[in-house]
Parts: structure tokens; C-alpha cells; sequence
């Protein structure tokens, strides 16, 4: 049976998973480039760092869409 | 605080003969930026290093290969040598020394080199103790072709097929067979081939000695004990050289350093035949101190002024000025980019707002308390450099966690007080279960997972108030950099959009939630509305058409720090899973305690202590960086240029000497 509660359950999951994985993609490039720059000058590792978790914002705008989806919507 | 410390453009002239004294205040007095001097023209050109400079630098080198020879490092502390006296010991010493060491240094590689030589020759000769020949028999035949090696076949039948005209010997050494196979020349071609087929053989080549094995080797092995020895004895004498001069050598390097800093110092500022004008800049509270600290050592002959004419902004040397406690934060404004002379130092900001993120997202008494005991342990251990500064930010930090802890009530994700879960009550684990107090209405524990929705509208005011702070200094940079106008089209602008947006998002939303029509006539929702369309007018008006396509980025800017939650979340969703699993290990499968017998409740111990390192370890980074990100990407962007040079004085801190 499909239930209002479980599509938002669904879609809750879907976002978080994609986001993720969207986030994931960005930051394999970055965190290669920023282990070649450390590679040549390990001062690099903090701006490294640092740039490598820019793309985390997307996973955490997924979160947030679930998180609406769950608390928001599913009432 | 704020601001960069306040820079006064100073000139220093003088006549050549007091360039020397002068030089030498400027250095002892620490407090002038030099700025370096570039242009030459015919008057003026750049200075020439003091006489004194080649030989400082030939010493200078010299007593740090001595230093790398002996292996000082320059920690050892040593006793303060008096500046005055080291310059008449120096040279006497310095020549000694390098005669001493350098001899003594080559005499040690010499020994290396022939101890490394007869180790070869030993591994040479050892594998022919399997052969009863000496090792002469095996040269200096004219016909006679030699063959040696390691080999796993039996040679003799194969050598047979070819001719009866041989003699070969075997013997074993460390479980491998080797021969020595003596044929006439005129099977050479036919030997080889054999050979060559055969995997299993290892050419040895014998090496040119005359004698027995066994008799060589032991001669071989009594050389290499009598070299050992001397290098034992040439080390203990190094190590000797090293205990007495460890402290003349890390006081004499920095002497030398100093003075041989001092005596380049003329390749920085202009010279004219007879005199010489330094350029610099000097923080202005200190400027009394360096007036009379010149007029004292060359009896008023420097001639020093204020200039005031306008410079390039980026020019003026920036030191961070700060109090005790955002002391450390410079680190992190630093990392980012230096600010510019008039610009709005954050420091202070960061101290503020940095650990408070932190702390919202580790909230835990549990992890604070061993985050603070890291960060203080790393803090007395280096007591200067980054990594101190590191600690203490987040020491800082871990505080916050712990206050944070108190709100939220949870000590490695377990309830500190009672807790009511989808109707249950859970039992903090003090005392038993005590109540959480209740503060000016307010009931703790404020616990996370039961709280989400209002949290998220929290941490999404936060990201408003931290937003809206950056782009009111960014406005305030703009007005005084440039002027009003500016700052409204750039700055005002965005500021109308987010307060205006705010104030019509928080009545619309509702609104569409609960499928009621569009709230035209709340006045809220209209002025909101309008002021940020006012907002994109201005920011069109101010910054171009394609300005439109950054409206979004303030959404997404906003957004953004609904992380603070989310690492928040996951950080006690992940100390709640670990503590669950562990808690049914040791309850298993009955509930009754230990009663799946004391394997599982081990499991159940070892997944505890795993489970809270890894959340740990995720817990110092994760808000970390996140806080960080926060701060650089979703802060600074709205004010922060940067692109200052550092302040770097003319001077020294002495450690090792004194004058």
C-alpha cells in the first residue's frame, strides 16, 4: 500500500542520496588536486582541506530538503 | 581591535658616518618596517652591504655546516652569552672548530668508506667456504676456461654430453649448490649455452685474492672490527666537541645572523655618495620610542620625520592587533589572506562566532571535555606557532561544546537528564535520572533529535544575523574606501534583499504550507516585498543587469548554515547508534544484564570505545572545518578583499645572547 507518510519517506531518501553523491563527484576532483598541490608544498594542507568540503554544501542542502520533507511536511 | 595598529610613515636621514649606530638602534629597537628600496636613479642608489657582510656570511656558513656535522640543533637552551664578548672569541673559535671537526669529520667518512668496502669483499668471498679450492686456483689460466656460480641441477651430466675434458667442483652454501667448473677454452661457446638455458644459475665472479676462504675472511673481519673501533672513538671525541661547544655555536650562529642582517641592511634603503635615507614604516605608539631611541645613540644626527603624503593602501604593513583571547584567531585570518590597512580586522568577530558554531554542532560534555584535554596538552607542549594558536582556538571551542553539552544534556550521546522520547520516559544516567532544570521558561535539555524543525529555524536565523554582520562591515569598508553611494549600490543593496526577503519568505511560507491564499494585504509581507525589490533595483542600478544571477547565491548563502544542525545531528546520531548497539550487546538477548554471557558484553566494550574514537575523531574535523568554511565562505565574502603585507620589523628576538 502506498501511503502519503512512506512517498515522503521515499523522497526524504532520494534527496539526501543524490545530493550526496552530487557532492561526492565535486569533491573527488578537488581533493585530487588539492593532494597534488600538498604533494609539492605541504603549507597546502589547510587551504586543501578547506576546499575539498566546499562542495559538502550541496550534500547538506539535501539534507535539508529532507529534513523538511520529514518534519515539515509529513504532519 | 578591529583594525589593523595604526602605521606612521617614518624617513630616517643621516650622514654615512652615523649609519652604522643608526642601523645598529633600528635592529636592537625592533619596531621599523623597511620598506625596500627599488628605484635608482642618479643620486640615489641602493646601498652596499658593510665590509664586515662577506666575512659574517663566510663564518655564518662555515659554523652551520659545523653545526650539521655535529648534529646541533640548537634546543639545547644554553646559558645567554653576552654580545659583547662572543665577537673577540669568534674567530679563534670558529677556525679551531671547523680544523677539528672538518678533519675529524673526513677521517669518519674515509673509515665508513672502508669498513663499507671489506663488508663488500666479505660478501664476495663467503659463498667460495662452500669450495675447498684457494681462492688463487681460479685465475691465471691461458686455456683454461672458469666458470662459478649457484646452480640447481646436477652440471655434471650436462657438461658429460659435451666432453670428458673437465673438472668440476661443488659444495654447498646457505642451502644452495655452487660449483666451479674448469673446461679447456675451445668449449666456451657450448658451456655458455648450457648455462644460459638454465634458469637456475647465478654467475658468481670470484674476486681477485690470493689465499683460503676461511683465512681471508678472517682477516677481512678483523680489519673491519679495528676500523669499527676507531669510528667508535673518532664518534665519542665528535660527541665530546659537540657537549662543550653545542652552547658557543647556537649562541654564535644567532650573533651572527644578527650582525650579518645588520650589515646587509644598506641593500635595502637609498644611499647618496655621503649619506643615506631610510624608508619605512613603524606602528605610531611606538614612534616616541624609536625618536628618542635615535636621538640617544647618535647624539641627534639622524634626522627623523613624519610623512603624510598618501600611499597605496596595500603598501602600509599590517600587524593584527588584537586582544589576549582572539589573539589566536589571527592564525585563521591569516590562512584566509592578510587584510588591508582599511579594512576591518575579524578577528575578534571570528573569536565570537567560530567556537560558538563549534559548539552548537559538538554538543556533547562527553567529547568537550576530552577535545579541551587534547587542546591543552598540544598548548603546553608548543608554546609558540601555529599549532599553539591551533590549541587554544580549540580549546576555546571544546568549552563551548561542553556549555552546549549542558543544553542539549548529553554526555557521549547518552541523556544526562530525564528525557521523554515519543512518549517514554528515558533515565538520564547521573544519579539515576535527575530532571533538567527549567530557566526563564525554558525546559532543558533542549534535545536535538527531538527538535529539528526548531532548530533548523535557528541555526537559519543564525546564518541571517552572521550575513547580514558581514555585509554591514563591508559597507562600512566601502563608505570609508570609497564613499556612500558606493556602499549603498554594493552593500545596501544585498542588505534590503535579505531583510526585505526574510520578512516576505516568513509570511509567504506559512501561508503556502496551509494552502491559504497569498497574503497581499499583511503589511509585513508587503513591505518586505518591497524593500527587496527596492534591493534589486539598486543592486541592477549599482552593478550591472547580470547582478540578477547572484541573487540566488544569498539563498543558498542562508541556507548554508542549516550545517551547523546537520554535523550536529549526525554526530549525536552516530554517539546514539553506538551507544544503542552496545547497550543490546551487553543486555542480550533478554534483557537481562550480561545475558549473552561475557563475549558479547566485550564486543559490546570494544564497539563503545571504537565507536566514540571514530565519532571523535569526525567531531574535531567536521565542525571544525565546517565552522571554518562558514566563516570564509559564507562571512568573509561579503566584506573581506585582503591582500596586505605582513609587518615584519628590522630586529630580532634574541634567545641565545644578550648585549
Amino acid at each position: 500500500m502506498v501511503t502519503d507518510a512512506g512517498l515522503i519517506a521515499l523522497g526524504a531518501g532520494i534527496a539526501v542520496g543524490l545530493a550526496g553523491i552530487g557532492a561526492g563527484m565535486g569533491e573527488q576532483a578537488i581533493g585530487a588536486a588539492a593532494v597534488g598541490a600538498m604533494a609539492e608544498d605541504e603549507k597546502f594542507f589547510g587551504k586543501g582541506l578547506l576546499m575539498t568540503v566546499i562542495p559538502e554544501s550541496i550534500a547538506i542542502f539535501g539534507l535539508v530538503v529532507a529534513l523538511i520533507l520529514l518534519f515539515v511536511f509529513n504532519q | 581591535m578591529l583594525k589593523p595598529t595604526r602605521m606612521t610613515r617614518v624617513m630616517i636621514a643621516g650622514t654615512k658616518d652615523i649609519m652604522e649606530p643608526t642601523l645598529s638602534e633600528l635592529h636592537k629597537l625592533n619596531v621599523l618596517h623597511i620598506t625596500d628600496y627599488l628605484e635608482e636613479n642618479a643620486d640615489f642608489k641602493i646601498g652596499k652591504p658593510f665590509k664586515s657582510a662577506s666575512r659574517l656570511s663566510e663564518h655564518l656558513l662555515s659554523l652551520r655546516t659545523i653545526a650539521s656535522q655535529l648534529g646541533v640543533t640548537g634546543k639545547e637552551s644554553p646559558r645567554k652569552h653576552s654580545a659583547k664578548e662572543l665577537p673577540l672569541e669568534i674567530d679563534e673559535k670558529i677556525t679551531k672548530l671547523q680544523k677539528d671537526v672538518s678533519t675529524k669529520f673526513d677521517e669518519l667518512r674515509s673509515i665508513e668508506f672502508k669498513i663499507k668496502e671489506k663488508q663488500d669483499l666479505i660478501s664476495a668471498v663467503r659463498p667460495f667456504l662452500g669450495l675447498p679450492l684457494s681462492l688463487d686456483s681460479y685465475h691465471g689460466y691461458e686455456t683454461i676456461k672458469v666458470y662459478t656460480g649457484f646452480i640447481g641441477i646436477d652440471l655434471e651430466q650436462k657438461i658429460s654430453d659435451v666432453t670428458k675434458n673437465f673438472e668440476l667442483f661443488t659444495g654447498e652454501f646457505e642451502k644452495r649448490q655452487i660449483f666451479a667448473l674448469f673446461i679447456p677454452g675451445a668449449f666456451e661457446d657450448e658451456v655458455q649455452k648450457i648455462l644460459q638455458d638454465e634458469r637456475t644459475y647465478v654467475e658468481i665472479k670470484v674476486p681477485e685474492l690470493k689465499g683460503n676462504p676461511p683465512v681471508i675472511l678472517d682477516e677481512l673481519n678483523k680489519e673491519v672490527s679495528l676500523l669499527k673501533e676507531k669510528q667508535v672513538s673518532i664518534d665519542s671525541e665528535l660527541a665530546s666537541i659537540k657537549k662543550d661547544y653545542s652552547e658557543f655555536i647556537t649562541a654564535a650562529d644567532e650573533y651572527l645572523s644578527i650582525e650579518t642582517q645588520k650589515a646587509e641592511a644598506p641593500l635595502r634603503f637609498a644611499t647618496s655618495p655621503n649619506a643615506f635615507i631610510i624608508d619605512g614604516w613603524v606602528p605610531s605608539k611606538k614612534f616616541e620610542e624609536l625618536e628618542s631611541g635615535l636621538q640617544e645613540s647618535t647624539r641627534g644626527q639622524a634626522y627623523l620625520t613624519r610623512l603624510t603624503e598618501e600611499v597605496k593602501e596595500e603598501d602600509i604593513p599590517i600587524e593584527l592587533e588584537n586582544p589576549g583571547p582572539a589573539k589566536p584567531f589571527e592564525l585563521l585570518i591569516n590562512t584566509f589572506a592578510t587584510p588591508r590597512y582599511g579594512e576591518i580586522d575579524p578577528s575578534v568577530l571570528l573569536f565570537i562566532t567560530f567556537p560558538l558554531f563549534y559548539g552548537i554542532m559538538l554538543g556533547d560534555v562527553g567529547y568537550g571535555i576530552i577535545v579541551a584535554a587534547m587542546a591543552f596538552v598540544i598548548k603546553n607542549k608548543f608554546k609558540t606557532g601555529g599549532l599553539n594558536s591551533l590549541a587554544l582556538i580549540l580549546f576555546i571551542s571544546a568549552f563551548l561544546s561542553i556549555i552546549f553539552g549542558v543544553i542539549y544534556g548529553e554526555f557521549f550521546g547518552f541523556p544526562i537528564f530525564n528525557l521523554e522520547v515519543n512518549g517514554e520516559l528515558e533515565h538520564g544516567i547521573f544519579f539515576g535520572g535527575i530532571d533538567g532544570p527549567s530557566i526563564a521558561g525554558f525546559h532543558f535539555p533542549v534535545h536535538r533529535l527531538g527538535n529539528v524543525k526548531s532548530l533548523l529555524v535557528l541555526t537559519l536565523a543564525i546564518g541571517i544575523f552572521h550575513v547580514l554582520a558581514g555585509l554591514i562591515i563591508g559597507f562600512r569598508n566601502i563608505t570609508i574606501n570609497h564613499d556612500l553611494k558606493h556602499a549603498i549600490f554594493a552593500k545596501g543593496s544585498w542588505m534590503m534583499i535579505l531583510i526585505g526577503g526574510v520578512a516576505a519568505i516568513a509570511k509567504l511560507m506559512p501561508a503556502i504550507m496551509s494552502k491559504l491564499p497569498v497574503p497581499s494585504s499583511d503589511p509585513v509581507f508587503i513591505g518586505g516585498a518591497g524593500l527587496a525589490l527596492l534591493g534589486i533595483v539598486l543592486l541592477i542600478k549599482g552593478e550591472g543587469f547580470i547582478s540578477i544571477l547572484e541573487i540566488p547565491t544569498l539563498l543558498s548563502n542562508i541556507l548554508s548554515y542549516s550545517r551547523i544542525l546537520a554535523i550536529g545531528l549526525s554526530s549525536a546520531g552516530i554517539a546514539l547508534a553506538v551507544n544503542k548497539i552496545s547497550t543490546n550487546l551487553f543486555i542480550y538477548p533478554n534483557g537481562e544484564f550480561l545475558g549473552g554471557g561475557i563475549g558479547l558484553a566485550l564486543v559490546g566494550v570494544v564497539v563503545l570505545f571504537i565507536g566514540h574514537l571514530i565519532n571523535l575523531l569526525l567531531g574535531i574535523l567536521g565542525p571544525g572545518l565546517h565552522s571554518l568554511r562558514l566563516q570564509y565562505v559564507e562571512f568573509f565574502t561579503k566584506f573581506y578583499e585582503g591582500g596586505g603585507k605582513k609587518y615584519a620589523p628590522f630586529g630580532y628576538n634574541r634567545k641565545y645572547t644578550e648585549e
